[in-house]
């Protein structure tokens, strides 16, 4: 295990931000803490930074003790904030060179890991642009670059994508994947439930500063996140006719869409299109529901995912 | 509301939100109004050593001290047994002037032909032309009233034995060179540390191994380069603009300057660990920095001070700048002459960043918890 934590609780005034928490990490994992605003992931990434202190418990990294070699520790990290932590004034290239000199990073390296960010990150078209010129992508790219310019094998990245659009989103997405080719071990936090589907070996839910789950996302899904279920969209004057055919069905329904829970939803999807047409009710849409983490958090928390978020 | 009114009523509203931005804003106008007064509000606002050796020691030299030593005057004497030893404490301004009474003097004051000789520091214009007016004044008219005679003593001025007689711009550039040494490098210094955690990229560097002490020199060392910059300039537009008749003596110079900065900019890093926000930090080191010239002697003399604050003075390591800075281009002061300046201003640059680092620390502790 590259990341071992062990009770680890951290508290502002009485307000318990995480509260005795335990995973693990393995090498070349991508691990995601997944929760609302609130839950204390922040803090926890915080904290395995260096930059806050914990009350109680245990973290080591590749076996070093994160409070006694706290150097050590931080030197084998590479942390990627929510904000872009660039220097407006300063190109790509120069913003590069003064995070390579606070891992005190040779001239040799230096180069060889700015051509490792142009090819994998893609910022070698940009690389000579201030920052100030640059779009947010661009930026969060750089800014990506910068935190791991030392070549970590762990990698911190707090809420990566937050405020992307789709595409951005995706793109970096695939490029946290791409890293993993490379062995990094990539921790990640997210309150976008796609996201940590998308990208992450395992997934850790969190809820008021707690683990409340923790395992594969399709094993999360499987085993809290509900049954598999088939929707189908019809006309609004055949939802009723719908409804009675299919009453033999585990069924929920609104005014045009109705869900069937099934067990072998690839099996029964084509029987009940047919048995539909048969009997003149044409489906719009018919598709295959799987359970998702946003499911599971439901399950979990009571309330979904992006509720009460500022 | 409109939009100008609501920018002024949100600015005024942020500025009641930081207590660190209303002390200042506060402080400065107290501190300023207190040091005018301590130093403008006395009636002689002007106090200064003067050396005397009296050769006559007879019961009317003895008379004409006690007058130049009166509580009511700007003098206070101090007594030499011979030329050599005061002149010395003149070289190293101690004392600003020297009267001495030749042998005899009391036996010519009968044939109204007594001389007295005066040694005047001629290196500071303004402080040389108040001694020696106060001097002879004092020996006329003191003189007179005392003992009722009609014809003054004449005073014999020697001419300056340190340095070259100078004029008021020769007297003004070592100042203007202490400058940047307070402000420039203070003020760039200040900015350091509260611009990047204002930024939040301070968090980047906190992340890495980088130790604090790291991170303060490196702030340092670009200040210094800044700082270094408004000094050549300055230098460089007062040989062009004024032609001063200085000495130049840059090896000396050089240790005087750079550690000078570093006393500044380790002042300005100190307070930019302690400001929580950028204009707290400006008020502060612009509130700093102006208390400090007046102890530092670089625009008006420090005799002008009353005397508890000169010794505040003292205290102060940008004093030694200003004044080794006087002593290399004025008084052609060797490197020997130098020793205590330059060791009290490179003594007081380590441990003001030494409090740098522990605060800087300390902060990063508070931000841990």
């Amino acid at each position: 295990m590259i990341i071992e934590v062990e009770g680890l609780a951290k508290h502002y005034g009485k307000v318990a931000a995480v509260d005795g928490v335990s995973f693990s990490v393995e090498e070349s994992e991508t691990f995601g803490l997944l929760g609302p605003n609130g839950a204390g992931k922040t803090t926890l990434m915080e904290i395995l930074c260096g930059l806050r202190r914990l009350d109680q418990g245990r973290v080591t990294v590749s076996g070093f003790d994160l409070m006694k070699d706290s150097r050590k520790v931080r030197s084998m990290i590479g942390f990627c904030p929510q904000e872009t932590l660039l220097y407006d004034l300063l190109s790509v290239r120069e913003n590069l060179s003064f995070s390579a000199s606070l891992y005190s990073l040779d001239r040799r390296k230096f180069e060889e890991r700015v051509e490792f960010s142009s090819k994998v990150l893609d910022v070698g078209e940009f690389l000579d642009r201030r920052v100030r010129q640059l779009s947010g992508g661009m930026k969060r790219r750089a800014n990506l670059a910068a935190s791991i310019i030392h070549d970590p094998p762990i990698i911190i990245l707090d809420e990566p994508t937050v405020g992307f659009d789709p595409t951005i989103k995706r793109e970096f997405w695939d490029l946290i994947k791409s890293l993993k080719k490379y062995g990094k071990t990539v921790l990640l936090s997210t309150h976008d439930m796609h996201e940590a589907d998308e990208i992450c070996d395992r997934v850790a839910i969190m809820e008021k500063g707690k683990i409340a789950a923790l395992d594969h996302p399709h094993i999360l899904k499987k085993t809290m996140g509900g049954e598999t279920s088939i929707r189908i969209k019809v006309k609004g004057p055949h939802v009723k006719k719908a409804l009675a055919l299919l009453r033999e069905c585990k069924i929920t329904s609104s005014d045009d869409e109705i869900q069937v829970i099934v067990d072998d939803p690839w099996r029964k999807m084509t029987e009940l299109s047919a048995r539909l047409n048969a009997e003149g009710i044409f489906a719009e849409k018919i598709e295959i529901v799987e359970p998702s983490l946003e499911d599971v958090f439901v399950k979990l928390s009571g309330r979904k995912l992006t509720e009460g978020e500022s | 509301m409109n939009s100008i009114i609501g920018i002024a009523v949100k600015d005024v509203r942020t500025f009641f939100r930081e207590r660190g931005t209303i002390f200042w804003t506060i402080a400065f106008p107290v501190m300023i109004l207190l040091l005018f007064t301590a130093i403008f509000g006395r009636d002689i606002p002007f106090s200064a050593n003067i050396g005397v050796v009296d050769n006559d020691g007879t019961a009317v030299t003895a008379a004409i001290i006690a007058g130049l030593n009166s509580s009511s005057g700007p003098f206070v004497v101090k007594f030499f047994t011979n030329q050599t030893e005061a002149l010395t404490e003149l070289n190293a301004t101690n004392i600003r002037a020297l009267v001495k009474f030749p042998t005899y003097f009391t036996q010519s004051l009968v044939f109204r032909n007594a001389t007295v000789s005066l040694v005047v520091d001629e290196t500071n214009p303004e402080v040389a032309e108040l001694v020696s007016n106060g001097v002879r004044s004092v020996l006329s008219e003191y003189y007179k009233h005392a003992f009722n005679y009609t014809d003054p003593i004449t005073v014999v001025e020697e001419a300056a034995v340190f340095g070259q007689k100078i004029g008021y711009k020769e007297n003004i550039v070592p100042g203007m060179l202490t400058y940047p040494l307070l402000f420039s490098s203070m003020v760039v210094s200040t900015g350091a540390i509260v611009f990047e955690r204002e930024k939040g990229t301070l968090k980047k560097i906190r992340a890495s191994p980088t130790p604090p002490i790291n991170m303060l020199i490196g702030k340092a060392l670009a200040a210094l380069f800044q700082t270094s910059i408004s000094i050549v300039i300055m230098s460089v537009l007062a040989v062009i603009l004024l032609g001063p008749n200085l000495n130049w003596n840059i090896p000396l110079l050089v240790p005087v300057l750079f550690f000078g900065s570093m006393n500044g900019i380790a002042l300005g890093l100190i307070i930019s660990c302690i400001g929580r926000s950028p204009q707290e930090a400006s008020n502060a080191a612009t509130t700093v920095a102006i208390v400090l010239q007046f102890f530092t002697g670089m625009y008006f003399p420090i005799d002008y001070l009353p005397t508890y604050m000169q010794q505040i003075g003292r205290f102060i390591p940008m004093t030694y700048a200003a004044q080794a800075l006087r002593d290399i281009m004025i008084r052609n002061a060797t490197l020997s002459d130098l020793l205590l300046p330059i060791g009290t201003l490179a003594g007081a640059s380590v441990l003001l960043l030494g409090i740098g680092v522990v605060l800087y620390n300390r902060w990063v502790q508070s931000e841990r918890d």
